[in-house]
């Protein structure tokens, strides 16, 4: 068996696959084929294939990321082992691809004087602010219709980001695998999601993220619940439903925001703890912003540990963020975030663009191979510190230095919020 | 003590910050005399006098420390005893301000022992402290503001200076000389952008060659960065703010004009969007366009919070009244705007009058 890669410069790769395992999303997307890849790409070379009947090879040609058989393609590359040689390939065809497609993030480069040809490394791919989706569409396919839209808070601003998703295809490929590889849906457990579910939260990749999770693993994963329904937490029947669960022994997973965990502590504030069964964890993203009260990262999982009489270890932070479609999972208190092979991060300082030294506090630059329908490399304001595998991540830069009197744009957000009438 | 003796001792100590001769002129203007705090002063048939605060309490914001100062020398001046609430290591939005409260403090070690007697500081506020106070002076963010117009008595006075924000116009951007350029690079670049009275936008008239006009204001603010012997700190957070704005820029098609080797100390760009929108601070400054039809609906959203109008050449009489209309409180010259005179009505306040109350004495013969 061999996987698919190819790249810019007129030369096949072949690289042989490893022992292929069955992956959780194959049955549920469709994987790519020989004959798809024969059908769909111009320039395939079926000689090649009728010769080597084991080698899938495309012939060096401009990706269109809206042929659908281009993205099983990618995604099966993504999916497969991926040296740093072939990192760098793909990061360079999925760049040259986006450079071409998305009209802002190529002046950006442009700017930044980085061009698919002057690219020496996948370390220079200049990374889109965060905040300009919130300004500007980034979009790789132009007019085509996106199959999702997913929305940012916005709670910074006031003017929530968009990403849009030509497919969702990639996405929910590589949200399941990416979970399963972290070590979350190893095994059976009761999947509890704090969430709407994506019926209900079309515009939430959050939402998306755990219906993908529950349609990829509908077979071990039978029953899965999402307790936020029109609005609201319905704890009393979450705590019902996990007794029950509890009394069978069965073990459970909880999902949901930080935000919404914290609710969770103080409605169940003055009810006993409960004792999730062994193989149970908990799995908290996302931060506080904007909303009721924020507490520590610390605090959080001591007292989420206390309610459910769970092990710190037991309780996991996804990273990730709309904007992109990969996550970066830790778990423990202190647990150093991982990436999955696909996507990686930098922590870099602001200043020089560079990479921080180990042990020093930049900012988190995400480089996701996964993220094709927009822009592959972002910028965002979370601080981390380098480490030598992997990065620790602090939290999100305070919004601004001390203004007293000055008036930044959070204070004209409120400004706005205060003086509009009210209903 | 008398207030001439206060003066004279602030004065002494502060030169350049409080010139003798502004001290008296802001007695006499907002006063109406010298010694009216010590003596009867006739006012027509009337005897009238001054009586200071016997506690003022001063909320220092931390974003500068300049604001607490002049706060810190209006109490001097009419000897009230001065409690100063300084800035804590983190500022309400989590952001360091640890260096306004060493400025802070290193002015009040300044002071001569006498002046020096009538101030003392606390990190914390203290609300038995705060209530006993007759006046509260404080700066800083709404919710501060909010926050402590709840916890005091109806009785007290409450000074409030809450977000504000200023600007420049250059009324003919296309024959700017160097001189005007170089003022507003000192108006743009002072206290790094931090203040109110930091001009966050520069307004110019339809039909502005941005080309020449950015050349011209991107050599002055190189000329004036280098010539600052104190270069404000870029930590990673400012840092982080400056590129972000950078880059946001490029992607969106706007000109930039960066520094030689991009240093953070300033960044100008030029928007086409003539609608006002917040600087990152910290030397970024944008360039709009909007004649006099159009200013008025690109500043809607900070009508009632413009403090400076920073001005090249002139300003229209149809202008003057647009900003009028949008609550400015004060028009300047450009390179002027950080250098209010003591008399200078702060959010439109008279800072000294506002702090004292006044006895009448009717002739009774």
């Amino acid at each position: 068996m061999s996987v698919v890669s190819g790249n810019p410069n007129g030369v096949a790769i072949i690289q042989p696959r490893v022992a292929a395992q069955p992956l959780p999303w194959e049955g549920y997307a469709e994987a790519p084929t020989l004959k798809g890849l024969k059908r769909g790409l111009n320039g395939f070379s079926s000689r090649a294939c009728r010769r080597i009947s084991s080698v899938v090879l495309i012939k060096s040609m401009p990706l269109d990321f809206a042929q659908p058989v281009v993205r099983r393609a990618w995604l099966r590359q993504l999916l497969a082992p991926i040296d740093e040689a072939k990192w760098n390939d793909l990061a360079r065809e999925l760049f040259a691809w986006q450079f071409a497609q998305v009209p802002a993030y190529r002046r950006l480069c442009l700017a930044h004087g980085v061009t698919p040809e002057s690219m020496a490394s996948w370390r220079d791919i200049p990374a889109v602010p965060q905040q300009l989706f919130k300004q500007t569409l980034l979009y790789a396919h132009g007019s085509a219709p996106p199959a999702a839209i997913y929305v940012t808070s916005g709670t910074t601003t006031g003017q929530p980001g968009r990403q849009h998703l030509l497919g969702t295809d990639i996405y929910r490929a590589v949200t399941v695998e990416g979970a399963r590889r972290a070590g979350l849906l190893a095994r059976e457990v009761e999947l509890h999601f704090l969430t709407p579910s994506p019926a209900e939260a079309s515009y939430s990749s959050l939402s998306a993220m755990f219906g993908f999770w529950q349609k990829a693993f509908r077979q071990i994963f039978p029953r899965p619940r999402f307790w936020v329904r029109h609005g609201h937490f319905e704890f009393s029947r979450l705590r019902e439903t996990l007794t029950t669960q509890i009394k069978a022994r069965r073990p459970v997973a909880i999902c949901g925001t930080a935000f919404s965990f914290v609710h969770l502590i103080d409605a169940w504030a003055d009810l006993p703890p409960l004792r999730l069964p062994r193989g149970s964890w908990l799995l908290e993203t996302g931060g506080f912003k904007g909303r009721s009260r924020e507490i520590s990262k610390t605090r959080l999982y001591s007292q989420l540990a206390r309610t459910f009489t769970v092990r710190d270890t037991a309780i996991w932070n996804e990273y990730g963020m709309s904007e992109l479609s990969s996550q970066a999972y830790a778990h423990g208190t202190h647990g150093l975030h991982h990436t999955p092979p696909w996507a990686r991060v930098l922590v870099c300082d602001p200043a020089t663009g560079r990479e921080v030294r180990v042990g020093k506090q930049g900012l988190v630059r995400w480089i996701d191979l996964a993220n094709t329908d927009s822009v592959l490399a972002l910028q965002t304001l979370d601080v981390a510190e380098r480490t030598p595998h992997g990065f620790r991540l602090i939290g999100r830069l305070p919004r601004t230095e001390p203004r007293g009197c000055s008036l930044s744009a959070d204070d004209l957000v409120a400004h706005g919020e205060s003086s509009s009438p009210t209903p | 003590m008398t207030t001439r003796q206060r003066l004279d001792l602030l004065a002494r100590a502060y030169p350049r910050l409080f010139p003798r001769t502004e001290l008296l002129h802001l007695l006499r203007d907002q006063l109406g005399h010298v010694d009216a705090l010590d003596t009867w002063i006739r006012r027509e048939d009337v005897r009238v006098r001054a009586r200071a605060p016997k506690i003022i309490y001063h909320i220092c914001a931390g974003n500068l420390a300049v604001s607490a100062w002049t706060s810190l020398a209006h109490g001097l001046l009419l000897g009230a005893h001065n409690v100063v609430k300084l800035p804590g290591d983190r500022d309400e939005g989590n952001r360091p301000s640890s260096t306004t409260r060493r400025e802070i403090l290193a002015f009040i070690r300044g002071l001569p022992a006498p002046l020096r007697k009538l101030v003392e500081t606390h990190r914390e506020l203290d609300v038995d402290l705060l209530h006993q106070a007759e006046v509260i002076v404080a700066f800083g963010a709404d919710t501060t503001m909010k926050g402590l117009r709840a916890l005091i008595r109806w009785d007290q006075k409450f000074i409030a200076h809450g977000h504000a924000l200023s600007l420049l116009w250059l009324a003919d951007p296309n024959r700017l000389t160097p001189r005007q350029a170089r003022a507003c690079a000192v108006d743009i670049l002072i206290y790094d952008q931090l203040g109110c009275l930091s001009p966050q936008a520069i307004y110019v008239p339809p039909g502005t060659d941005f080309y020449s006009l950015g050349r011209k204001l991107a050599h002055a603010l190189e000329a004036h960065w280098l010539g600052l012997k104190k270069k404000p700190a870029r930590p990673l957070s400012v840092a982080a703010r400056i590129a972000e704005a950078r880059d946001m820029a490029h992607a969106l098609g706007h000109r930039v004009w960066l520094p030689p080797k991009h240093h953070l100390g300033w960044t100008l760009i030029h928007n086409p969007d003539p609608a006002f929108q917040p600087s990152p601070l910290h030397g970024v400054i944008t360039l709009r366009e909007a004649g006099e039809s159009r200013l008025g609906a690109a500043l809607a959203s900070v009508a009632g919070r413009i403090s400076t109008v920073g001005i090249t050449d002139r300003l229209s009489a149809r202008l003057e009244n647009v900003f009028l209309g949008l609550g400015v409180s004060r028009f300047c010259a450009a390179g002027r705007m950080q250098f209010p005179p003591l008399t200078w009505h702060h959010d439109g306040r008279s800072s000294l009058a506002d702090l004292v109350a006044w006895i009448d004495s009717e002739n009774f013969e």
